[in-house]
């Protein structure tokens, strides 16, 4: 595996504006709901747990087999595009996955590394997401599916601490602590979602749901969800 | 002593309903039923235009085994609402699933409401709910599910079993809406903040086929909850509004659902909201 290139896909530096969304955490924060190092730990693992876990991640392991198998043009591989971004279930949800999915495709153009097959199939969707894109990535760089997985909750993950210390606000060594807690847990997120059925995949989380609503309208807000 | 399990025999029931439109009305033009699942007769409340019916389900609930089926087809332009005379109970099974599969398809300017009444999943059912809605280009959806997480006023809790919930709305073959669900019972998601956070009743709304006007959605956002400490959020994406709603209250549930409905009815159905008489009774 090149290790670099999943540092490189997975990194805060990927100019994709992952640091400008908190994915409803801030609203999380002005509800006090999360309001300590144990309650933004508490609402990140659940995340982690019962939602990423259950059903983006998989669904991301099935968009690494559709790009492998459909090199060149899969048809499930942008039927699955089509999945994730109907779970998207507000508008800042969407309007994120759809700007990062954008930009990520935009620098690939630039980069002149990938396959022209594979540009050619990322250029088909008018708006990809960036799951999918991603994924693709993935794919042509072969980092292996559970690799690729770790990297993926990963960046999430320090994404959404990143949101905590500003949100909350939390200090640099509680940030870490959370890292530490939730690194312990992906090997084993990661291990489940390489092999679940789809019919236990589940994204039912509701309280999550409104809180991504009610940031729509968060009177004073850093973040875009 | 020992006391045995009841012996049930599973049902497998189902309903179809086709709905046309003709001349300046819809009519109920083919109904067809397979074990106890029924419909009272098409009514007018509203006028011709538009037909209220009623889905019966008469065995007082729902048992593990159990399947249902139904199948509603809305043809072009004609205009269908959709409830149930109660509250939809599913029973704790002894292992058995039991499945509700509901299909609603709705033709160019035609316009579905199913708005059943809540459904309780009793401590220890084992529960299987999936609702499919395609739409052609120009149709319109307008549904509220609300679901009771074990019988809170006597004190149950969903603490055994497993619901499992699958929700799609397509429009003009493309996805516009994708949840699927697995909750066990004493699941922690149903005390995490992201998950029910420890409340009994969710509700979810789903309105398809037109964009929400700015006005309308910010109407929709002044509505709030009768009920202490509930929480509710409402979002809206191209085609589809989104409403959520968490509490205690299954009544409380529905009074906020009226209110976003006297908002969204306009929009996507056409026409002023009329609150089915079933539901005072």
């Amino acid at each position: 595996m090149n290790l670099a290139r999943l540092l490189q896909l997975a990194s805060p530096a990927l100019p994709v504006g992952a640091y400008t969304y908190s994915q409803g955490f801030e609203w999380a924060v002005e509800a006090g709901t999360v309001k300590d190092e144990a309650t933004a730990l508490a609402w990140i693992g659940d995340q982690l747990e019962w939602n990423l876990g259950r059903f983006e991640t998989p669904l991301l392991a099935q968009m690494m087999i559709a790009w492998k198998v459909g090199a060149g043009g899969d048809e499930n591989a942008t039927a699955l595009d089509a999945q994730y971004l109907a779970s998207r279930e507000t508008s800042e949800l969407r309007a994120e996955t759809l700007q990062m999915g954008y930009s990520l495709r935009r620098l690939l153009g630039e980069l002149n590394d990938l396959p022209v097959e594979f540009m050619t199939q990322i250029a088909v969707p008018p708006a990809p997401t960036f799951a999918w894109v991603w994924s693709g990535v993935a794919t042509v760089w072969q980092i292996p599916p559970a690799e690729a997985l770790t990297a993926w909750l990963w960046s999430w993950a320090e994404n959404q601490v990143m949101a905590a210390l500003k949100a909350v606000p939390l200090g640099q060594a509680a940030g870490q602590r959370i890292l530490l807690e939730i690194g312990r847990r992906i090997p084993a997120v990661v291990e489940r979602a390489l092999t679940l059925d789809d019919d236990n995949y589940s994204n039912f989380a509701p309280g999550f749901a409104i809180a991504c609503a009610r940031h729509e309208t968060q009177y004073s807000r850093l973040f875009r969800s | 002593m020992q006391f045995a399990e009841p012996i049930i025999v599973p049902w497998q029931a189902s309903l179809d309903l086709g709905f046309e439109r003709r001349g300046d009305g819809t009519i109920l033009a083919h109904r067809e039923h397979i074990g106890p699942l029924r419909i009272q007769k098409a009514l007018f409340p509203e006028g011709p235009e538009l037909c209220h019916a009623i889905v019966l389900h008469p065995p007082a609930g729902i048992c593990g085994g159990d399947q249902l089926r139904i199948d509603i087809e809305v043809g072009a332009a004609a205009q269908v609402l959709l409830t149930t005379p109660g509250a939809g109970k599913w029973y704790r099974s002894a292992g058995a699933e039991a499945e509700q599969l509901v299909t609603i398809k709705v033709g160019a300017g035609g316009t579905a409401e199913w708005l059943p009444q809540e459904s309780i999943v009793f401590d220890g059912a084992q529960a299987r709910m999936r609702t499919v809605v395609d739409l052609e280009e120009g149709a319109r959806y307008l549904g509220v599910e609300t679901i009771c997480f074990g019988r809170r006023a006597s004190g149950e809790r969903f603490e055994r079993g497993s619901l499992r919930l699958s929700s799609d709305i397509q429009l003009a073959g493309q996805a516009l809406w994708h949840e699927r669900g697995h909750i066990n019972g004493g699941s922690p998601l149903l005390h995490s903040p992201i998950g029910l956070a420890g409340f009994s009743v969710c509700s979810t709304v789903l309105a398809a086929g037109i964009a929400t006007p700015p006005e309308v959605l910010s109407a929709c956002r002044t509505v709030a909850a009768t009920e202490v400490g509930a929480q509710w959020g409402v979002s809206a994406l191209p085609q589809l509004f989104v409403g959520r709603y968490l509490g205690h209250s299954a009544e409380a549930a529905r009074r906020w659902f009226i209110e976003l409905w006297q908002y969204l009815r306009p929009v996507f159905i056409g026409r002023e909201m009329v609150v089915p008489r079933i539901w005072n009774t």
